[in-house]
């Protein structure tokens, strides 16, 4: 992976891959830090093969073999499913036949049956269930901080705290650190599901094996370069056992390719795929198996529904009825959502925002919201020339609904949200008009991944008691009561990063 | 002295001032104000008056004066500036990678007046986004929409809100290197922007979505340092036109949509780009006659002759190089009559030598206001900012 054309004098390698992933879906041509590239490089489909291969070939009974665990994410799952039905539809065409569309649900069995019987691993899940983890994790810490807020309001000590942004899209936490330290403080300190995940599949079921962490080796399927980089992050590294949560993160594209080198045909069903999730355990599923509900749906966005997992406990513990609005900001990548009492006073302002255009204007307008400074250096310098004119001609400020702050904000870096991830499949087959248009072809593929993602029928939606049980359950065997093992095992920290601006004399 | 051409470029004012290269210059398009920015992080906004006896025709006189030096308060190099339309907002870009927005504040004593600049300069607002050196800033045509490019590839897009407040609209990542040049076409929203790639990228909005580059436009064989579009020329400024120059009001039709562009090249040429269709533009003619890399180009309305030719008049197209030359051409369309294609028609009217002595020529800039477009300003590597007036050679 070379960063820039041999022969040209660099650009600073500051804009990170995120930057790049977000609208431009070109990765690898991206500047990204030699650091980076070598993280990314690190993690491939090739990578896996040959640990898979090196594992397999020591004996049953070494301590050293792993056990090789891969989780798939909900949106490459979407992807592989719509890029099946739009080759299926495009050669059914022809044939005049009517094809049923494929959904996640089968995409996931056929998957699970080539990662278990052609690559040899042991356990194949999705994330969904690490999502639901998070999102009550993230919905809790939305309530400390709104409660930490509060207290500050009267006088009471505490940084700032709202609005809580996401935190689940590592391309706009990795441009937080390089360009943006001032937003870290509201960056939710909740790990991302796949985070969520490696801490389920290392601790909690590693125990259950019998493991320590190092004895299980965890690929992901992500949507997102990026995804690679969250892995290789230092909070995710256990000193003890020196080993990663997730060892290694492939992409959508990555696992399609792998699928391929291996003569696997993703569009032949596979036996029992139609039969719904899983409840029997099989042969394989012996009483250590640790089961995990299946292929869970969070309404609200396809990126993971922080947002709205938020204003769904909002409502439902609310004692008087609140109404939702939604209103379109500039597009369909900016909404803001409010939460109004019966008094018709606002209860809560959130917004969801995609692309790095509108994280710029949310960046912007939550330096100015909150009073802290963005950027550094010389725009301080700058700020400090600003008279009070421009301050006197905003008045007061007063909090009338428009001017309400945000108490949350669901950001993501790529357009379109995580279905439109740099790691998906590029659309596949004829998206409509007569000629194929490079710029409008990609958003109606992302449109089609996005229904393909929700797809599915008869699926529960709402959290079941039973799932809110075990989820319990299973937070309360990682964590106990212990709030500093909370913190280690469910959220994590960020940290400003200098960017390594090149030291050369730059004439012009 | 070429004392062939048709035209001379004389020296009207010269102003020192700056501690290091002087970068850029811009002339402000309602007032009589000139500003100039330089490697030493200042910009300095000088101020200009022209006594001319309508009576006796003479030749008017100027008088340039330095207003005010405002420390900016940018970490590095001031690179570019640039004019709102309204001529009420500068705005700065740095290698700092910020944009500064800057506004006068107008003196009391002057209520009723205008605001003549003499008033203490604020930053209103500082643009943040870029990663690395801004290199230029642009505003659109009605100014409601400001362009700002950078080494780190990348062409930004923001929309212009009341008190200083800025909105991203765009943020471009089409060229694969360092983009030197924004410039916004004179009357439609359409961008263009000038790159170390070589290339020139052309944008326009899509609007359900974003902006997009629907053209690349390849040709120079080296970076492309500045470009220029050929200026609307409306038919009420016809019956008006130079008050000091040979015009009159013309039985020509003008040109009312620019449809060229300009572009000036490190491989020592200037390109002319021909609107051969809505969203086509083509290059039909290479200028030569710089020795070294030509840094900037200008294009405005210039005096038009009073002999009648065949075709449209397009203006006056300016150029400045490092080999310290400062070229005029005036440029004519075709016949109607002729292909699309057909180049237009082209003449070196003026040539200066040596325009900052030994030093580099780092921008060349027309004048923009009624009256006044014979006068040229331009910036070198001796932080002198001087200004020029064509005038017929006699």
């Amino acid at each position: 992976m070379t960063a820039w054309p041999a022969g040209e004098p660099p650009s600073p390698p500051a804009l990170s891959s995120c930057f790049l992933e977000l609208t431009q879906h070109t990765h690898s041509s991206g500047c990204i830090t030699s650091a980076e590239s070598v993280l990314i490089t690190l993690q491939s489909h090739t990578e896996v093969l040959t640990f898979l291969a090196a594992n397999a070939a020591l004996s049953r009974g070494d301590a050293q073999r792993r056990i090789p665990v891969i989780s798939i994410a909900p949106q490459s799952l979407a992807s592989l499913a719509a890029a099946l039905n739009a080759s299926a539809a495009s050669s059914s065409s022809r044939k005049q036949g009517v094809v049923a569309e494929v959904t996640s649900r089968e995409v996931l069995r056929r998957v699970q049956a080539f990662c278990a019987d052609v690559l040899g691993f042991e356990y194949v899940f999705d994330t969904t269930f690490a999502r639901h983890l998070v999102l009550r994790e993230h919905t809790a810490e939305f309530l400390e901080r709104r409660k930490a807020s509060a207290s500050a309001k009267e006088g009471g000590e505490g940084e700032s705290s709202l609005p809580m942004l996401a935190s689940a899209c590592p391309g706009w936490i990795c441009y937080a650190e390089k360009a943006h330290p001032e937003m870290l403080p509201f960056i939710s300190r909740t790990k991302s599901p796949q985070q969520v995940m490696g801490t389920l599949v290392k601790s909690w079921m590693g125990s259950k094996w019998g493991r320590t962490p190092d004895g299980v080796y965890h690929v992901s399927v992500m949507p997102c370069y990026d995804k690679k980089l969250e892995a290789s992050r230092k909070d995710f590294y256990d000193e003890v056992y020196a080993t990663r949560d997730v060892d290694c993160v492939i992409t959508t594209g990555e696992l399609e390719l792998l699928m391929r080198e291996k003569g696997w045909d993703l569009s032949m069903p596979v036996p029992g795929e139609l039969d719904g999730t899983r409840c029997s355990p099989s042969d394989k599923e012996i009483a250590t198996q640790p089961e995990l509900p299946e292929l869970l749906q969070h309404p609200g966005t396809s990126s993971g529904s922080y947002l709205h997992s938020i204003i769904e406990h909002l409502k439902a513990s609310s004692e008087t009825r609140l109404t939702l609005s939604v209103k379109m900001i500039r597009n369909g990548d900016y909404e803001e959502y409010t939460l109004t009492g019966s008094d018709g006073g606002t209860v809560f302002k959130g917004a969801k925002c995609y692309g790095f255009r509108n994280l710029q204007n949310i960046v912007r307008k939550v330096g100015r919201e909150r009073g802290v400074r963005t950027g550094a250096g010389a725009a301080g310098r700058l700020g400090g020339r600003v008279g009070g004119r421009r301050n006197a001609l905003r008045g007061g400020g007063g909090a009338d609904e428009e001017g309400r702050k945000y108490d949350y904000v669901e950001v993501m870096a790529c357009p379109g949200g995580c279905v439109n991830g740099g790691g998906q499949l590029k659309a596949v087959g004829d998206t409509g008009g007569q000629e194929r248009d490079w710029k409008w072809g990609d958003k109606e593929w992302t449109k089609r991944v996005e229904e393909t993602y929700w797809g599915e029928q008869n699926v529960e939606t709402r959290p079941t008691k039973t799932l809110e049980e075990l989820a319990e359950r299973v937070v309360e065997e990682l964590c106990g009561s212990d709030v500093s093992v909370r913190q280690r095992m469910l959220r994590t920290g960020y940290r400003a990063v200098e960017s390594e601006v090149v030291g050369l004399a730059v004439k012009w | 002295m070429n004392i062939d051409l048709p035209y001379t470029i004389q020296p009207i004012s010269e102003l020192p001032g700056h501690e290091d290269r002087a970068w850029h210059v811009a002339w402000n398009p309602t007032k009589p104000l000139l500003a100039s920015c330089s490697a030493d992080k200042t910009v300095r906004i000088y101020a200009y008056s022209s006594t001319s006896n309508e009576e006796s025709k003479s030749i008017p006189t100027y008088a340039f004066k330095t207003l005010t030096s405002i420390p900016t308060g940018h970490a590095k190099t001031v690179r570019a500036v640039a004019w709102a339309p309204s001529g009420e907002t500068l705005a700065t870009a740095s290698f700092d990678s910020n944009i500064g927005i800057w506004e006068c504040e107008k003196v009391d004593d002057m209520e009723n007046g205008e605001n003549d600049g003499s008033g203490e300069w604020e930053c209103i607002s500082t643009l943040e986004g870029h990663e690395t050196e801004c290199k230029s800033v642009a505003y659109s045509s009605t100014g409601t929409l400001l362009a700002s490019c950078s080494r780190d590839k990348t062409v930004w897009i923001w929309e212009v809100h009341p008190d200083g407040e800025f909105e991203t609209i765009s943020v471009l990542m089409e060229h694969s290197q360092d983009v030197k040049c924004v410039a916004w076409h004179p009357s439609e929203e359409i961008l263009a922007s000038a790159s170390y790639d070589d290339t020139i990228k052309l944008y326009i909005e899509d609007p359900s979505d974003d902006w997009f580059c629907f053209s690349t436009l390849s040709g120079h064989t080296s970076t492309v340092w500045s470009l220029a579009w050929s200026p609307v020329f409306d038919s009420s400024e016809e019956c008006t036109s130079s008050t000091h120059g040979s015009g009159g009001p013309h039985s020509h039709s003008h040109a009312t949509t620019a449809s060229y562009l300009a572009s000036a090249s490190d491989d020592t040429t200037i390109r002319i780009w021909k609107r051969i269709a809505e969203h086509k533009w083509e290059c039909v003619l290479v200028l030569g006659g710089h020795e070294r890399s030509v840094y900037s180009v200008s294009w405005c309305r210039g005096v038009r002759p009073a002999f009648t030719e065949e075709g449209t008049y397009l203006g006056w197209l300016a150029s400045a190089s490092g080999d310290g030359k400062v070229l005029v051409w005036e440029l004519w369309d075709p016949p109607s009559s002729s292909a699309i294609s057909t180049p237009p028609r082209h003449k070196l009217i003026a040539s200066l030598s040596s325009a900052h002595g030994v030093h580099d020529v780092n921008s060349v800039v027309w004048n923009p206001r009624s009256g006044f477009e014979d006068l040229l300003a331009t910036t070198g590597d001796d932080g002198c900012t001087r200004v020029w007036r064509i005038t017929p050679s006699s």
